[in-house]
Order: structure tokens, then C-alpha cells, then sequence
């Protein structure tokens, strides 16, 4: 007898007509139920999956059915199992009939048990008929509707009536699908959505039924469903367990036992944390015979900070979360202080309700804390634009919609896209409810243009208590000296020598250079500045003399100094230098910037250093090298390097080509006033100062240098005198130089203390928010005037509580309301997935009529109910998962099972599927000890070939080139990866990571040579190979045997057998021989890499035990969770 | 099941597993889980994995090679020839030809929309008369192997969501390029090389250039196998392709095969049909190992050849040598390939950018043309050259005769197709006197891609795939194809 049959039919029925016929028969000399498939009469490779799901279900104490045809194809013909989770993506139509018992069957086809509308009629109503005769108003035809019960049995403008409820004969609906006229037909022939037989006979039976609508299930508030009573020895553990026991009963499948120890501690290790399990954790929980051996385990690893850190990396896909803001430039942004305080919700356990609402409106709690404003940052994750010539209208309304779009996926399993441009064509959306969605998100006080800027406002300073204890520590001090300096500034007594203000100056010598670089400028070099201490080193005047030792060609130098040298007629540049005598340099060379550096002297070997043009401005020759061991002033006439009086110089810069020299103070000889000169004329400085129109001067001060003296009223004048006691007067530097100096150290230190504290970027409304409108076919340019939108939920949802107010925390607190009927369905499922691999509803992100119905509906509903009532409890949900019965199974795969259920959605076995990009990564770190366990922090660039950002980088952006990191930035755990999201890190993307421009909620798993060609010859994986050699060197056992072992266990988790022992072996003596013979290709293997190889060990050994590392780094079982 | 197929297909798997020390018990499942992953086209001589089971109605071109202009090149100064513009020299753009259209904010507040003729000489080529600016001698030579579709146009405004526009068919990033959608509806032609190539040129005019994105040829919410492969003129030319130091070809074949005997013990235990797929991939890494050297040494190419693509093409990374690679790629059946060149974006001096730009693409792309007519193959390889959008009449920063510079214009620009079945020497659709509306036969970018699946055999409209609910497609839910230009 029949139970079920069920048949996975070829991909989309609207895309190829195939000619496979499935012809149901009742045999009833032989009571017998008998299934004809025609088949096309020539299948291709290409048709061939067209069989895979047809699989067939009868009682047990009868004999199988006779499947004329299909038994002769049936072992041999499958999908590739690759395509198979693609393939089920676009099958679109995985159609369950339910063929009853049929003893009584006479001549009706089958009978199936009473239709269930949103199993069985939803989706070929929302597949066949909905694009014209759906929810979407503009595209209606004929005025019917047959979402709605109350349009489908209403008379249409025709007179007639869709459904008849009970008369099928009587309903038009009947008469146009099974109508041969092709000018009444539905759906038109034209359309190529054909109703199948089956189809037709559900949609009979349901009218005759009474044709009865239900919402559609993930609209319906969950309800704690009754668990089932059903038993199995040594496999049920939890409620969940009698769920898909039920399901397998029914199914006639049976689970699989439990699996190994070594399988499930790694299994549940993998799925925890992120990382597989070290020999020692194998063994003790081999050893630990206790019934809470296995609870233990997982209660280890949900308190490590590894799960924190496991878990976020999910959300972030979901979150959509980057280091760069993703269009045209593709600038670096800063935002991973929000993937620091993901990291930590997920480890304190923060409730998944309070994860929601601090992620979605932490900004708007009362009294918000830190913590619940950086939180905010999920929806600033968005990708932004500053491209010259963009409107900001449009990017405000993209920025606004991928925010829904975003929200809407992550919390309610459906994006809402649709209705940006139309009502929803499948689900109740309409426009309406899309725009006024869209209005929490409308009123930022985010610009348009991101700037290009690491921190597009609006954005917050975060700095750790440290930081903040050492901010307010430097604002003590500065404080007191300066109160200090008013103190004494008060005691001087000054007359002002000659206030006679029109008295030349004399010609001196203004110090420029002097134990730093002026005021503002940037030191650069092909190594930094180096400055020695008079303690040690020759020091010509002031505290240090800066320094350099060169190979060739070297220099230092700055720029961008402010104010700037100006150049009077006839002044002499100078500067002291001391060669040393045990190491002279060829040639030395000074180097003058006025906008360009043309300005060249040199002293020494004409033309070692070979810049500029010999004998001109660009190199001019100044005579032999100064004599060795002892300071020399070196003069410049301004002409002979191309300067003139007017000439502003903001860059000066020491060059050498080879020996140590050393340079100390530097500047001009001049009689040009120059800013920042002492003096001791207060009228004087004054009258100097307004030629120079105060450059140079604090904003302040330069203001009332403008002002004429006699205009200038007594505090005026007294705040300038003040300025110039303190900063100018020669008399009075020795009392203020001093204290200058320290307060402009503070300030400095201080100032670079500030630049170090960390700025994430956070959610701020508007104080009068932007009014919004529904936007005709989604057009930024075209608001509908007629119908603005206020902040609010869809119409089709439970409502908000009257008295909410119209802002997002009233949005975050609706979808984690008890009444909500998706998120935390939404949530539980993306649980499931990340365990099992596929979410109870298969189609994560879609859970509206055209998303995928759930495999178990009730245990659905049961996680979700449960994840509510527990308090929204995150760890206790995943502890509830892994502590199953139904995770606990073995993954072998059964070859009867595999035909019957090959995605294994029923779960008569346990998940085995490969690592995800990160984790695989990060397992080749953590098994060849170079993997750097410490959460959070910025992010990092590890190995990646050179040329990929600079390939498709705009030439101005800040992350057109890479420069990789080194040291324990290489080692970091893939999660805190650079992620510049035009150019993603190749290993991860390689590997299924998504590129993080948009939200994703399900990562597809493919399986290609690019994989095979990363993980046998990346650097990185290549480096972790020859650590991993080192550990089997140093770690294992003495015997090749003992290392062999102990490198697959710690690669697998389990114990090899003889046979692999055997493969390795015999390749460990290859590559011995090899290695021994090519001692050179030995060095090269191992110098892959930056981190230090131990000297120790023997270079052939190493570089054998290497491959083998490689080898079993490349192991399918390596990569995957069994 | 074709019995000789099937035939074909068990002797693969015989032969395969012939190399096996390891002698493993193959289980029922086994089999039924090995007639797919290691098939490829040259055991079957069909494309292998593709989603349409056969072509919606028969190809006309059976590869595609697009040289894509990234920045959008001048249409005013290369092909749309405006000989009345001369004397509408530093005169304002009539408003009654602007309309009122948005500009980019780059020009919306410039007071004047002065015109700027182009400088360049423009002449007729060919038996078909088209126009040509003397920019492109190589190209012009060629005339009569192309069709110039001058009615192009496109709704963005900025290069960014243009390009992403014209690539996947939605200004917003998240969607499947357009040769993913090829890969993921035909498969491969190949078992050596990858089926979606894509190469990124240098160029010689504005340094500061525009940004290509990843997702230009990525796989949006396909599987990521679907993405383009990038084949690079630094380092290793597949990334990760090479051994690393110190370990040979033999070497990397021992330890394969000592993975394939560990991997397929593991399978007769596990059952997991993955198990076979990643032996197999692990084989076609090999074989690229080998495959791609070969794809780009071109020490063999005979020097009538070289010359035909210029001094350039023997420079690893320019235009040039990548059409060169292009070839010798079609030869060896990758589907389509792409070839993006910046530089192109040009506000300012426009004449001095806009021939270095064309000296490095001219002879390269028309070369391309000439070398697969010898070769029988520009029949079924379809050629496509063109940029983003277009360039305005009006002139953006300072004019003079001699020098100008051109705004973003979305409303009409030139593009090329020769070969792959489109219409040899012709000229489609037509732009006003200040090629600033479409006056005739306008061809959406929609409208293009549609043409472009046509040729290939695909109705665009039927290949789909489901995701958040709704059928996408690389035309959302636009595109005509253009039969006038059809063979």
C-alpha cells in the first residue's frame, strides 16, 4: 500500500518541457498501485537529475510498487551532489502529494486526506496564478483576487464566480484549468505556467472541500505545539528529537546511531567555536565515562570566548558588516568597534530581545549607555557613496531602503524589496507598508555623501578606561602649568627697550631645525627620523642631533611645516653637520622644498647621489666633504639653489649616500622677519607680525595683530603683551622656554592619545525628521504627494501598541513582542542551519508564500516558542540544538537513506558538510599553533597576493593598495580580516564568503579547483603546512609511526587505521628521498612564510614531514565536520 | 539514458579510478553519486553543469569576448560624428534639447552648458560608410565587421552604480554579473581552464581612474562557482595556481595522488557524494596547473600574428596582450571573456586623455576582430566594445577648440558588436544634432544584455532563479532584444 509518494520535479517547468510523464495507475487485479514514467526518448547528461527526487514510499508489508521505467535508472541516475543544493534552489517546486490508503479505491486516481490549504494549495496559487490575480493592485486582471478568500468567491465583473465553495462544478476557476480552449485556459498557455494533473485535482478537491484560506503559517503567531510521544532507544534526548523521530516514522526511515566520541566532540567543537578539538580534549572526554561527559563539553565551550566570537562572525554576513564603505572609492571605514560588541554579546550571553533593540535603536533607550550606541552601528554597515556628481537624494532614499530590506531579512525572513517598486506580487505587502517601514529609516542625520571618510558622522569616541583615566590626567597637567605660566607671567616686569618699532633688524642667523622638525611638519624618510642624545653622540647645540647610518642612498626629510621659511634677498641657508670618521658617507646632499624639491646642494662626490642636473640648481656642486670627526657649518647662497627673496620653503631634507652623519641645527641667515623669531622689542615684534599678517600666530592672537595698535583697547593690548612675554621676549625664554616646551609635550602626547581612541559609527534621527512618501515605481525623484507615510509596521502584521511612539525603538521592541509570529521563528531557523546546515524552512531569508514550507512545522514552532519563553535565551538554544539526539547521529551516509533523502532534510543521519571559509582558515592556524587567540580589535591584513586591490582600487582611494600586515596580525582569526568589500580577501571568497555589500543569511557551499588550488599552495596555508611539521617533529612520538598518528589525529580528530598509516608512510620515504637529494628545494619550502623557522630541526626532515602536513592539511575530512 | 553516453561516462570513472593503489568497494550510492562530478566536456563533448538543460533555441555565438571601457569613453569624439557642432562652438546648449534632464552635480551648477565640437576628424570607412574619428585607424579598417549601436542608453548617472548597472543589471551591488549568469545557465565547454574569464588592462590615459568592483564579474546571490576567474599578468597568472617553493609537478602529483587513495577511503566509509566531487576538483587544479601556463606563453605565436596586435601585446598586462589572451582563450573554449580597460573618465583635456586611451585599445580590439576572421571563429564569437553611458555635448571646466572635457550623459552612447551573429557593417539607431537624445531605435542596456543571452541561445526572460522569494534575471524585468542587428 501507498503512503506517499513524493517527487522532486525538473527544475522549473516554466524553462524546459522535458517530455518525463509520471502516470499514476491503480493495478487493481494486483491491488497493486502502479507508476509509469515516460521519459523523453533520448536523455542527456544534461536531464539526467530529472529523476533524483522521485522517490517512493509504501507500507512495509507490502511488496514495493512497480516502477516501470524508473527502477532501471534509478541507482545510477542522481544530481552531482555539488549541484544538489544548488539545484534545490531553483526546483522550485517540491510538490508532497499524500496518496491515502486506497483498499476502497474505485477507479478515482487517488484520494488524498483532507487538503490543507497552506500546504497543498498555497503554493500553486502563489506559483500559478498570483502575478495576475494577486496582491500586487496594478497588475490585477479581471478584478480577481485569489490571495483573499473574500475576492475568490465573490461574482466578478463577468457575472461568474471563482470559487464556488463545495461546487466545484460550479466554480469558473475549475472550468478554466481544466478547459482544452486555449482562449479561456488559466493559466494562458502563453504564460508557460502550466497546472500539472496533481495540481488540478488539489485545487478540485480543495474547492470541494469548502476551499477553505488560512493565513499563511509564518504570518500566524507561533503556539507551543504538543510534543510527541514517540520512542527510540539511545536517540531521543530532547523534545526535538521526538519531533524528527515522528517525521522519520512516518517516512519509514530510521535514525542513524549515535556517532563516535572523537565525531561528536569535534563536531560540536566546530559548530561552538569555530576551531576543531586538541588530542588532549579527545582524550578526556574518551576518558570520562560520566552520563554529563558530553553536557560538559558543551558548557565548556559556550563559556570560551572562541563561541563569542563563532557566533558573530554569522551575524556579520547578516549584518552585512566591512572595513571599507563598499561603492566607487571604497575608502577604509571604521565601524569594528560594532564587531567587537557583537563579539561580546554573544559571550555575555546578552537575550536575543536586548541584542535586537540596542542593535536597531539603542540610540533611543533612556539614558543610553556606550555600549547600546555602538550597537547602532548594525545598521550603519550599509554600503555608502561619495562619487563627484552623485545626487544625495537618491542615496538617501538607497540607504534607507537597504535598511529595510536589511531589518526586514535578518528579523523577519523576507526583504520587502518587492514593494519598493509595486505591491508585493506573492505576499501582502503592499507599497504602502514598505514606505512606511522605510520612514524609521528616513529621518538620519547621516549625509548622503560618506566623504570618503573613516568616520562619516554621525560617529562616537570610545575610549578604553585607560585611555580616558590618561585624557584626563594630561588635562590636569596642562592645566596647572598653565595656571603656572600666568603665575609667572605676572611677576615679569618689562619695558619695552626700543619701542621705536621702525628700527632694522640685523642680520642673524633664524634657527629653523632644532632637536625636531618645525612646528606642524611631517619627518619622513626611507627609515624614520632618528635623533641621538648629547649623552652619547656628537650634539652641536640643543638636547639632540638627528642621525643616519645608509647602505647607498638615504635620506630624511619633512614637509608640510607651517609657518613657512620665507627668503629674503641675499640670505644664506646653513646647517651643521659631523661626519664620522670610522664610516664617511661619498657624497652629502641638502635638499630645499618651496612646492618642489628641485633645490639641491651637494658636498662630497659629485654625482653618487644622481638627482637633478649637475652644475644647476637641481644639483649644485658646494665643494669637497666637510672634514671627518668635527662639526662644520654648511652654507647655501640662496641663488646657487634656485631660491629668491619671496621663496617660502615648507620641507627641508638631510641626504647622504653612504656613512653615518650626523645633522644638527638648521635655518636661515637672514635679516626677513621670520614667524616664530624671539625678540625684545614688544613694538617691534608687533610691527613684524603685521607684515607678516600673524602667520603663524594662534588664531586668536593673529585676529588682534590685525588690529591697528592705537585701535587695539587696554585688554587687547594686554593679552598681546602676554602672548609676547611668554612666547617671543628673549628677556623672559628662559623662564618660558622651558614650561613652553613641557606644555606643548602634554599637548602633543595628549593630542595623539586622542587621535588612538577609537570612533564607531552610530544611528542619530533628525530633530524634525524628513516627512516620507510612497515613491512611485520606487523613483527617489518622484515622492506620490497623495500619500505620505508615517513610521509604522505593516498593515497585515500585529499592530504596535497604541501608545508607541513612532520611532525605531518602538520597531525593535514590536519584533521581539511575544504576539511577533517571524523572528523568533527567523532566529531558531538560522540556529538550525548553522548545525544542520539547512534551516528547518530552507530558504532562510524567505519565509512569505514563495519562500520553502518547513520540514518540520511543529518543531519549528516548538524552538520558537521555547527561544521566547526561555527569555530569549541565545547559548541555551544552541545547547539545546547539540545536546539532540538528532545532532548526535552519525553522518555516515546510507546509500538507501541517500536516495531517499539526499539533503538530508529529514535528518536520519547527522550533518557532515565542509568548513566555512573562515573556520577552514582558521583550523590550518590553530592545528599549526601560529593562530593568535584574543578577541576584538582592529581589523588586520594578513598574506594576499599582490596586485588585487590595486587592479580594480580608484587610484585616489585609501585602499587602492595593500599593504599586508606582519608579525601576529598575519595569525589573527579570519573574522578580523580586512574586509575591503570591492575586493574581498581572496581565501574567503574563494571559500563561499560573502562579499558583504548586501545582507546575507545563507552562505551557498560549492566545491571547485580554486579551493584545491588555495589550500595546497596559498603562503598562508603553505606556512601553516611547515609549522604544522614542526609540531609533528617536536610534539609526536619518536617513531614516523607515532608523528603519522599524532598529525592525522590532530588534523581529524580521529585515529588513522593501517591502510592510512600505509599511504602516509610510503609518501613520507618519497619525499625523505627527494628532500635528501634536493637540499636546496628543502631551504626554499621552508622559507614560505614570515614566521621563524626553529633552526633546530633538520632542513630535509622538515621540508618531508611538510608535504605530508600539506597533505593532511588538504584532507577532505580536515575540512569538513563529520 | 544515451547508451553511448553512458558508455563514455563509465569508462571515465574506470579509467579514474585505474590510478587508485587503494583498491575501495565502490557502494550503489557510490555510482550513482559519480555519473555527475567528473564528467566534463571533453569526456562528453557537451557542456557539463549548466541549468538549462539545452539552449532555449539554437546559439548563434558560442563565446563571448567584451571589451569593456570603464569610465565611459567620449561617443562625441570616436563614432558619433555632429559635423553642425562646428559652428555651435562655446554656444549654450539649447534648453529645448537638455529638457529639463538631471545632470550630475559635477555640472548641474556650472552657469553655462557651453557646446564643445569635438576637435577630431571624422571620415566614412568601409562599404558601409560608418564613421569613425581618426582616433581609431585600426578599428575604422575594420568597419565592415561591425555593427555601431549609437542609441545605447542607460538611466544612471555615476559610474559606480552605472557599471554595476550594466554588468549585473541592477545599479545596486548583490546581483549575479552577467557572465555568472552564463556560467550558472550553460556550464562549461572545459575541463582545463575556468568558464568566466576576466582580465583588467592597463591603460595610458587619466591616471586617476575609476574603480572596478568584484562584483563586475562576481556571482551576487549564485553560488560563488559561478564568479568570474580573474587571470592576472602579476604573479601567479590563476591566483594560488603555482606550486609553492621547493615543491615540483611531481612532488604535487605524488601528494595528490596519496590524497585522492585517502579521500576516496574515507568515501567508501562516509558516503558523502562531496567526497567524490572534491577528488575531482582536486584533478582539474592539476590540470590547470598545466592548462594555464600554456594559455599565456605565447612564445609560439607567429610574428604576422604579433604584429597584427601591436609593439604592445608582447607587455604583459596591456590591452593588447590581453586580446591576445582573449583568443587563445576562445581557442580553447573558455565562454566568455572579459577584458576591462580604465582610463576613461575624462572631465578635463579630454583630447590628450582620450588618444592615449585609444592608442592602447585600437589595434588590439580591431586585431581581435581580424585574427578570429582567419581563423573561422568570429561566426559563432560574439565581440562587444563600449563603456558605462555616455559623454554630454556641453563642455565640463574651461573650452577651447583644442582642449575640453565631457560630463556623464546616460542618454545616449555608442557601442560595438561584431561577430556571434550580430549584423556585419551596419550602423543602428541615431542621436539628435547634439547626440543628446535618442532620436531613433534607442537600445536600453536591458535591451543589450537581452540580445547578448539571444545569441547565445537564452531567452532571457526564462532564465531565472529564485531568491528572497522572486525569480530574478540579469534583465530584471526589462530587456528587448534587438532583432534588427540580428543576423
Amino acid at each position: 500500500m501507498i503512503e506517499r509518494i513524493t517527487f522532486l520535479q525538473t527544475p522549473s517547468r516554466r524553462q524546459t518541457s522535458p517530455g518525463l510523464k509520471l502516470i499514476f495507475r491503480l493495478d487493481s487485479k494486483n491491488s497493486r498501485f502502479v507508476i509509469s514514467i515516460s521519459l523523453p526518448n533520448r536523455m542527456s547528461s544534461s536531464n539526467q537529475g530529472l529523476l533524483i527526487g522521485v522517490f517512493v514510499c509504501y507500507n512495509e508489508e507490502e511488496s514495493p510498487p512497480r516502477l516501470t521505467h524508473l527502477l532501471d535508472h534509478m541507482p545510477f541516475i542522481s544530481f552531482r551532489d555539488q549541484d544538489c543544493s544548488t539545484m534545490n534552489r531553483f526546483v522550485a517546486h517540491f510538490a508532497i502529494f499524500s496518496f491515502l490508503a486506497f483498499g476502497s479505491l474505485c477507479g478515482s486516481p487517488a484520494i488524498a486526506k483532507e487538503i490543507d490549504f497552506n500546504r497543498d494549495v498555497r503554493r500553486i496559487l502563489s506559483d500559478k496564478c498570483f502575478t495576475c490575480h494577486g496582491p500586487d493592485g496594478e497588475q490585477r486582471q479581471a478584478g480577481l483576487r485569489l490571495d483573499q478568500q473574500i475576492s475568490a468567491f465573490a461574482k466578478l465583473e463577468s457575472g461568474e464566480t471563482a470559487i464556488v465553495p463545495g461546487q466545484p462544478g460550479e466554480s469558473e476557476l475549475v472550468h478554466r484549468i481544466t478547459t482544452d480552449d486555449e482562449f479561456t485556459q488559466m493559466p494562458p498557455p502563453e504564460s508557460e505556467k502550466q497546472l500539472t494533473a496533481a495540481e488540478i485535482a488539489i485545487l478540485k478537491q480543495w474547492i470541494s472541500e469548502g476551499g477553505k484560506y488560512q493565513k499563511h503559517w509564518s504570518f500566524i503567531t507561533p503556539t507551543r505545539p504538543k510534543v510527541p510521544t514517540s520512542d527510540r532507544a539511545g536517540f531521543v534526548r530532547n523534545p526535538i528529537d521526538h519531533f524528527i523521530l515522528k517525521k522519520l516514522q512516518e517516512t519509514k526511515l530510521s535514525p542513524n546511531p549515535q556517532a563516535s566520541k572523537e565525531t561528536l566532540i569535534r563536531r560540536v567543537k566546530l559548530d561552538l567555536t569555530g576551531l576543531p578539538p586538541t588530542i588532549q580534549e579527545i582524550d578526556a572526554f574518551l576518558q570520562d565515562d560520566s552520563p554529563k561527559a558530553y553536557e560538559k563539553v558543551v558548557d565548556r565551550l559556550l563559556s570560551s570566548p572562541r563561541f563569542g566570537e563563532h557566533m558573530a562572525r554569522y551575524w556579520l554576513d547578516a549584518a552585512r558588516y566591512g572595513d571599507t564603505h563598499g561603492l566607487h572609492l571604497d575608502n577604509e571605514r571604521a565601524i569594528w568597534l560594532y564587531r567587537e560588541w557583537v563579539i561580546d554579546a554573544f559571550n555575555n550571553n546578552k537575550p536575543f530581545d536586548e541584542f535586537t533593540i540596542e542593535q536597531l535603536a539603542g540610540d533611543l533607550l533612556p539614558n543610553p549607555t556606550v555600549d547600546q550606541k555602538i550597537a547602532t552601528g548594525f545598521n550603519r554597515c550599509n554600503v555608502t557613496t561619495s562619487e563627484g556628481g552623485s545626487i544625495a537624494q537618491e542615496y538617501l532614499v538607497r540607504y534607507a531602503v537597504d535598511r529595510v530590506e536589511t531589518t526586514s531579512t535578518v528579523f523577519m525572513g523576507m526583504t520587502m524589496g518587492c514593494a519598493v517598486c509595486h505591491d508585493h506580487k506573492y505576499d501582502p505587502f503592499t507599497m504602502t507598508d514598505f514606505y512606511s517601514m522605510f520612514a524609521y529609516y528616513y529621518s538620519l542625520t547621516e549625509k548622503a555623501m560618506d566623504g570618503n571618510a573613516l568616520l562619516p558622522p554621525p560617529t562616537m569616541k570610545v575610549p578604553t578606561p585607560e585611555q580616558q583615566q590618561q585624557m584626563e590626567q594630561y588635562s590636569t597637567q596642562i592645566a596647572a602649568l598653565q595656571k603656572d605660566i600666568k603665575e609667572k607671567l605676572l611677576a615679569v616686569e618689562y619695558t619695552d627697550p626700543t619701542p621705536d618699532a621702525s628700527q632694522e633688524l640685523s642680520r642673524e642667523d633664524f634657527v629653523w631645525i632644532e632637536d625636531e622638525v618645525p612646528n606642524g611638519a611631517n619627518p619622513q624618510g626611507n627609515t624614520p627620523w632618528e635623533f641621538v642624545s648629547v649623552e652619547k653622540k656628537p650634539v652641536f647645540s640643543g638636547k639632540t642631533a638627528s642621525t643616519r647610518t645608509a647602505e647607498g642612498l638615504s635620506q630624511h626629510f619633512f614637509t608640510d611645516a607651517k609657518p613657512l621659511l620665507t627668503i629674503g634677498a641675499e640670505d644664506m641657508l646653513f646647517a651643521y653637520v659631523y661626519l664620522d670618521p670610522e664610516n664617511p658617507p661619498k657624497e652629502i646632499m641638502l635638499q630645499f622644498n618651496d612646492g618642489s624639491w628641485n633645490h639641491r646642494a651637494v658636498w662630497g662626490d659629485k654625482n653618487a647621489i644622481d638627482w637633478g642636473e649637475l652644475g644647476t640648481a637641481s644639483r649644485q656642486y658646494l665643494g669637497e666633504l666637510p672634514a671627518l670627526g668635527k662639526w662644520t657649518r654648511l652654507d647655501v647662497p640662496i641663488a646657487k639653489v634656485g631660491l629668491k627673496a619671496g621663496s617660502k620653503l615648507n620641507g627641508w631634507a638631510f641626504t647622504q649616500f653612504g656613512g653615518t652623519v650626523y645633522w644638527d641645527k638648521a635655518g636661515l641667515n637672514t635679516i626677513t622677519p621670520q614667524a616664530g623669531m624671539q625678540f625684545e622689542s614688544l613694538a617691534r615684534w608687533d610691527a613684524v607680525q603685521r607684515g607678516l599678517k600673524g602667520e603663524g600666530l594662534p588664531g586668536n592672537i593673529a585676529n588682534l595683530i590685525k588690529i591697528e595698535p592705537d585701535k587695539r583697547n587696554a585688554a587687547q593690548q594686554n593679552q598681546l603683551k602676554d602672548y609676547f612675554l611668554e612666547k617671543v621676549y628673549k628677556g623672559s625664554q628662559e623662564i618660558f622656554g622651558p614650561l613652553n616646551t613641557q606644555l606643548a609635550a602634554l599637548e602633543k602626547s595628549k593630542n595623539e592619545l586622542d587621535q588612538q581612541i577609537p570612533s564607531t559609527l552610530i544611528m542619530q534621527d533628525l530633530k524634525e525628521k524628513r516627512q516620507a512618501y510612497v515613491l512611485m515605481r520606487g523613483e527617489y525623484d518622484k515622492p506620490d504627494e497623495n500619500r505620505p507615510v508615517e513610521p509604522n509596521v505593516p498593515a497585515f502584521m500585529p499592530p504596535l501598541p497604541e501608545d508607541a511612539p513612532k520611532n525605531r525603538l518602538s520597531l525593535a521592541r514590536w519584533l521581539v513582542s511575544a504576539e511577533h509570529p517571524l523572528t523568533s521563528r527567523v532566529t531558531v531557523n538560522r540556529y538550525w542551519q548553522k548545525f544542520f546546515g539547512t534551516g528547518l524552512v530552507k530558504t532562510a531569508e524567505d519565509f512569505g508564500s514563495q519562500g520553502e514550507s518547513p520540514s518540520h512545522p511543529e518543531l519549528l514552532d516548538w524552538l520558537a516558542v521555547e527561544f521566547r519563553e526561555s527569555g530569549w535565551d541565545i547559548k541555551a538554544m544552541q545547547k539545546l540544538i547539540v545536546m539532540s539526539g538528532a545532532y548526535r547521529q552519525s553522518s555516515v551516509v546510507d546509500p538507501q537513506k541517500y536516495t531517499t533523502d539526499p539533503e538530508n532534510r529529514l535528518l536520519a543521519r547527522g550533518p557532515r558538510f565542509r568548513l566555512d571559509a573562515e573556520m577552514v582558515r582558521d583550523n590550518a592556524l590553530y592545528l599549526s599553533d601560529l593562530l593568535i587567540e584574543r578577541v576584538g580589535g582592529k581589523s588586520v591584513k594578513p598574506y594576499q597576493p599582490k596586485g588585487l586591490w590595486n587592479a580594480v582600487g580608484y587610484t585616489n582611494s585609501n585602499t587602492a593598495n595593500f599593504t599586508q600586515d606582519h608579525g601576529e596580525a598575519l595569525y589573527r582569526r579570519s573574522m578580523y580580516t580586512f574586509w575591503k568589500r570591492t575586493s574581498p580577501p581572496p581565501t574567503m571568497s574563494i571559500f563561499d564568503a560573502p562579499s558583504r555589500e548586501a545582507c546575507t543569511v545563507r552562505r551557498e557551499r560549492t566545491n571547485t579547483p580554486m579551493q584545491a588550488l588555495a589550500l595546497m599552495n596559498d603562503i598562508q596555508f603553505v606556512e601553516a603546512a611547515r609549522r604544522y611539521a614542526r609540531r609533528i617533529m617536536t610534539e609526536a612520538g619518536e617513531t614516523d609511526r607515532e608523528k603519522i598518528v599524532w598529525a592525522f589525529r590532530t588534523a581529524t580528530s580521529r585515529m588513522p587505521d593501517e591502510k592510512e598509516i600505509q599511504v602516509i608512510q610510503k609518501l613520507l620515504t618519497t619525499y625523505r628521498e627527494k628532500y635528501v637529494q634536493n637540499p636546496d628545494q628543502a631551504q626554499a619550502l621552508l622559507s614560505v612564510g614570515e614566521s621563524p623557522r626553529e633552526e633546530s630541526l633538520d632542513v630535509q626532515q622538515q621540508a618531508a614531514w611538510t608535504m605530508i602536513a600539506n597533505l593532511i592539511l588538504n584532507l577532505d575530512e580536515t575540512i569538513s565536520k563529520g | 539514458m544515451d547508451p553511448i553516453l553512458e558508455h563514455k561516462q563509465l569508462m571515465t570513472r574506470r579509467h579514474f579510478f585505474s590510478k587508485s593503489a587503494m583498491n575501495v568497494s565502490v557502494g550503489s550510492a557510490a555510482l550513482a553519486s559519480m555519473t555527475g562530478p567528473q564528467l566534463t566536456a571533453a569526456d562528453t563533448g557537451q557542456p557539463t553543469g549548466g541549468i538549462l538543460h539545452a539552449p532555449h533555441f539554437p546559439a548563434k555565438a558560442k563565446r563571448v569576448i567584451y571589451l569593456f571601457m570603464s569610465g565611459a569613453p567620449s561617443q562625441l569624439d570616436l563614432f558619433d560624428h555632429k559635423p553642425k557642432m562646428d559652428e555651435w562652438y562655446d554656444k549654450d546648449l539649447p534648453d529645448s534639447v537638455r529638457q529639463g534632464q538631471r545632470l550630475t552635480t559635477m555640472t548641474s551648477k556650472q552657469k553655462r552648458f557651453p557646446i564643445a565640437p569635438s576637435k577630431f576628424k571624422f571620415q566614412q570607412h568601409g562599404n558601409s560608410g560608418a564613421w569613425v574619428s581618426e582616433l581609431l585607424p585600426h578599428t575604422a579598417s575594420v568597419a565592415d565587421d561591425i555593427c555601431f549601436i549609437k542609441s545605447m542608453h542607460t538611466e544612471a548617472i555615476n559610474h559606480d552604480p552605472a557599471i554595476t548597472y550594466i554588468q549585473t543589471g541592477s545599479q545596486l551591488p548583490g546581483r549575479p554579473s552577467l557572465g555568472s549568469w552564463l556560467s550558472y545557465g550553460l556550464g562549461t565547454m572545459n575541463r582545463d581552464l575556468p568558464d568566466f574569464v576576466v582580465l583588467t588592462a592597463t591603460w595610458t590615459g587619466r591616471k586617476s581612474a575609476q574603480a572596478l568592483y568584484n562584483r563586475l564579474w562576481g556571482a551576487g546571490f549564485l553560488p560563488s562557482k559561478y564568479q568570474g576567474v580573474a587571470l592576472r599578468s602579476q604573479g601567479d597568472p590563476v591566483l594560488y595556481l603555482s606550486n609553492p617553493p621547493g615543491v615540483d609537478p611531481t612532488a604535487r602529483r605524488q601528494m595528490l595522488d596519496g590524497l585522492s587513495q585517502l579521500n576516496q577511503k574515507l568515501y567508501a566509509e562516509v558516503g558523502d557524494p562531496e567526497i567524490n566531487t572534491r577528488i575531482a576538483q582536486y584533478e582539474m587544479a592539476y590540470r590547470m596547473q598545466t592548462s594555464v601556463p600554456d594559455l599565456t606563453d605565447i612564445s609560439n605565436e607567429p610574428k604576422h600574428v604579433l604584429d597584427m596586435y601591436g609593439p604592445e601585446v608582447t607587455k604583459p598586462g596591456t590591452f593588447a596582450a590581453s586580446c591576445l589572451l582573449a583568443r587563445r582563450m576562445v581557442e580553447r573554449d573558455v565562454r566568455f571573456v572579459q577584458i576591462f580597460i580604465r582610463g576613461w573618465d575624462q572631465h578635463g583635456s579630454l583630447p590628450n586623455d582620450i588618444s592615449n586611451q585609444c592608442r592602447d585599445v585600437d589595434q588590439g580590439g580591431a586585431a581581435l576582430i581580424k585574427d578570429l576572421k582567419e581563423r573561422g571563429m568570429l561566426d559563432d564569437t560574439l565581440i562587444l566594445w563600449g563603456g558605462e553611458f555616455g559623454r554630454t555635448i556641453y563642455c565640463q571646466g574651461g573650452l577651447s577648440r583644442e582642449n575640453y572635457g565631457r560630463d556623464h550623459h546616460p542618454r545616449c552612447f555608442t557601442m560595438w558588436a561584431a561577430g556571434g551573429g550580430i549584423k556585419p557593417g551596419m550602423t543602428y539607431g541615431q542621436t539628435d544634432d547634439f547626440s543628446y537624445n535618442i532620436t531613433e531605435n534607442p537600445v536600453h542596456i536591458h535591451d543589450l544584455n537581452a540580445t547578448i543571452l539571444h545569441q547565445l541561445g537564452i531567452d532571457h526572460e526564462r532564465l531565472t532563479y529564485r531568491y528572497q522569494g522572486r525569480d530574478f534575471r540579469l534583465t530584471d524585468v526589462h530587456g528587448n532584444i534587438v532583432n534588427d542587428i540580428l543576423l
